[in-house]
């Protein structure tokens, strides 16, 4: 069955492009076109359209965007731009669009965008989430690829995982892959994009999990800037709704630009030596004055022994300060991950997938 | 460098928290358990662990170092900055890291440099650097005489690290003789051989550091070098002749304090 659109196009030449397009095929049947947002959403409603789409550079249009969304709200509604703008797609989303496309457009452009954006889940905005840790090995791109698991596990929408520690990222080896494409060539190629076409330089791992991976040469590191990756990370939006972002040890420009970008930060640490709560506190002054920005900053201990709330208070009382949750050892994950084995078989009966698995529903949820 | 006496020694790596510190601790211990004048630069500006893993209070660091030399260059005296670690006969200086995280953004690679070169008067100078291939790092390995490039052969992403970093260090124009690989926990029980990551790498390791958890948690616990801590450990001899192979000393020099409380598993096994 042919798919019932109205278009909302203030250009009149544009409108009759796109009204010629939509009638070269059988999948769509153009209801109606409109000029103005008043007019399409007094008078669209009697056509029942599955599609809207929507002039977004148009400032009334754009304003109106939350309105089509409750009116319309099992049609999806696109974003029409002549130029890919970010600051725009996240209005978008943030109104209850499922996404932007660009116009002029093919038949087929439109059908790939729909299928991307039905991938990637509910028509509402992105969480970012970042995953920093003061020193090496301290179980954070463990906690943000399982993190990603469960995420897309549990929602049934999809996940990003993007390696941002450029010169020595190991994602891409958790999962036993060789990606053709890098964070680099994405952060060099991305003012080009749009959603459909930066879809491919993500690889998927199965089970709506995608990966950006790091790129096989640590020198390569110096091609991109903070700003690049930002824009990256902002265009992975629009194609998931959950981007996790694995950073480089310790504060860089790039690591503290993405933390602050990202709406939720974990600062994550493993206990071994006894030096770490010192490390953590030390990091802590930064990320307390984004925490009283509003951003979601989550405090987590690998390694922990005993796993116990005794222990976790200890902690606190170390740090000065709450922790979100402590992670046990679970001896298996270095040979699993090691053996790029993570998606095949992630051990679901131990305390520590089951916790991250707690995690990833309060985020869902938006509890945390 | 020019006129500069000093052998510089980078203790490197590509992971973190594969025992850079202990290492260069116990070089520099070491060191000067042979009489020679060493001191230890802590260059991990953000999370530098040196410090506390010898129990040291952190007065003047590299920060209030760049002050001075900032300030009145004819006057600065590096001496001034450093930090004295004294047990029994063993006397070693360290020069702390800045004690604010944010601090670390001030220093100036050309303060480093300059500092490394007013250190002149030690004979061996050690160098503890972060993980990562950084404009710092490489001045600092571009100065050195040797880099101690370290790795923990258990985990097959930390070998792609080590084997990524050592191609780097080649690709960047360092001599293979200047790079000495060094394996540490080579004994502990692993999935990867060590042969096998030779034949990856293309090259022997230089020297094999054993495991040795416990006199290494003892070591940070008591706040003192292996050779006070666990001077019986099999993986403090083995500092002890990874100096011995910097240092030139003959193969039939005995340890001094091993002598003094053989244990009973050391005596059977003829060590």
């Amino acid at each position: 069955m042919a798919e019932r659109v109205i278009l909302l196009e203030h250009d009149e030449d544009m409108a009759a492009r796109l009204a010629a397009a939509l009638r070269a095929t059988s999948d769509f049947t153009l209801a109606a076109t409109y000029h103005d947002a008043i007019s399409a959403l007094g008078k669209g409603g009697v056509f029942r359209p599955h599609l809207c789409l929507i002039d977004v550079e148009n400032e009334d249009a754009l304003e109106h965007l939350p309105d089509f969304a409750e009116h319309f709200p099992t049609a999806t509604i696109l974003g029409l731009m002549e130029e890919w703008n970010a600051d725009t797609a996240e209005r978008v989303l943030a109104a209850g669009g499922t996404g932007c496309i660009l116009k002029p457009f093919q038949v087929q452009d439109l059908l790939d965008a729909i299928a991307l954006y039905k991938r990637r889940g509910q028509p509402k905005p992105s969480r970012t989430l970042t995953f920093f840790s003061p020193k090496g090995r301290a179980g954070r791109t463990t906690l943000a690829a399982v993190l990603a698991i469960e995420l897309a596990r549990l929602s049934g929408e999809s996940v990003a995982l993007i390696d941002a520690d450029l010169q020595f990222g190991d994602l891409s080896m958790f999962f036993d892959i060789n990606p053709p494409h890098s964070i680099i060539d994405a952060a060099h190629d991305i003012k080009l994009l749009t959603p459909a076409t930066f879809a491919p330089y993500f690889h998927p791992l199965g089970n709506n999990v995608w990966l950006l991976s790091s790129p096989d040469r640590p020198e390569y590191a110096e091609l991109v800037d903070a700003e690049g990756l930002i824009e990256v990370i902002r265009m992975a939006s629009n194609l998931f709704r959950f981007v996790l972002v694995d950073l480089p040890a310790g504060f860089s420009p790039i690591s503290i630009a993405l933390c602050e970008f990202a709406d939720t930060d974990f600062l994550v640490t493993m206990i071994n030596s006894g030096q770490e709560v010192r490390h953590v506190r030390r990091s802590m002054r930064m990320f307390a004055l984004w925490e009283s920005y509003g951003k979601h900053v989550h405090t987590i201990f690998t390694r922990v022994n005993p796993c116990t709330t005794e222990e976790k208070e200890k902690l606190e009382r170390e740090l000065g300060h709450p922790v979100s949750d402590i992670l046990p050892n679970e001896y298996q994950m270095t040979a699993i991950t090691g053996a790029g084995r993570l998606m095949k078989e992630l051990p679901r009966d131990t305390l520590l997938i089951k916790i991250i698995g707690y995690m990833a529903e309060d985020i869902i949820n938006g509890r945390r | 460098m020019e006129g500069h006496q000093s052998i510089v020694i980078a203790v490197f790596s590509t992971s973190s928290g594969i025992g850079k510190t202990i290492t260069a601790i116990n070089l520099a211990a070491e060191f000067a358990k042979e009489g020679y004048r060493a001191c230890l630069v802590d260059l991990d500006l953000q999370f530098g662990d040196v410090m506390s893993y010898l129990k040291l209070p952190s007065g003047v660091t590299l920060a209030d170092a760049q002050n001075a030399l900032l300030r009145s260059p004819e006057n600065f005296r590096i001496t001034d900055f450093l930090t004295e670690y004294r047990h029994e006969d063993v006397s070693f200086f360290v020069l702390p890291p800045p004690r604010d995280v944010y601090d670390a953004y001030i220093i100036r690679i050309s303060t480093i440099e300059n500092i490394i070169y007013q250190l002149s008067g030690f004979n061996f100078i050690i160098l503890d650097l972060p993980a990562v291939f950084s404009a710092l790092n490489l001045a600092v390995l571009d100065l050195s005489t040797i880099i101690n490039f370290i790795g923990v052969m258990d985990f097959l992403p930390a070998v792609k690290n080590y084997k990524v970093g050592y191609d780097t260090l080649l690709r960047f124009g360092y001599e293979e003789q200047k790079v000495r690989l060094v394996e540490n926990r080579s004994d502990s029980q692993k999935f990867i051989r060590s042969r096998d990551v030779e034949r990856l790498l293309g090259t022997k390791f230089y020297h094999r550091l054993p495991n040795d958890f416990p006199a290494v948690s003892k070591s940070i616990r008591e706040g003192r070098p292996l050779m006070f801590a666990a001077p019986q450990s099999a993986l403090t001899r083995s500092y002890w002749d990874l100096v011995g192979r910097y240092t030139g000393r003959p193969k039939s020099a005995k340890r001094p304090y091993e002598q003094k409380k053989p244990g009973a598993f050391m005596r059977f096994f003829g060590m």
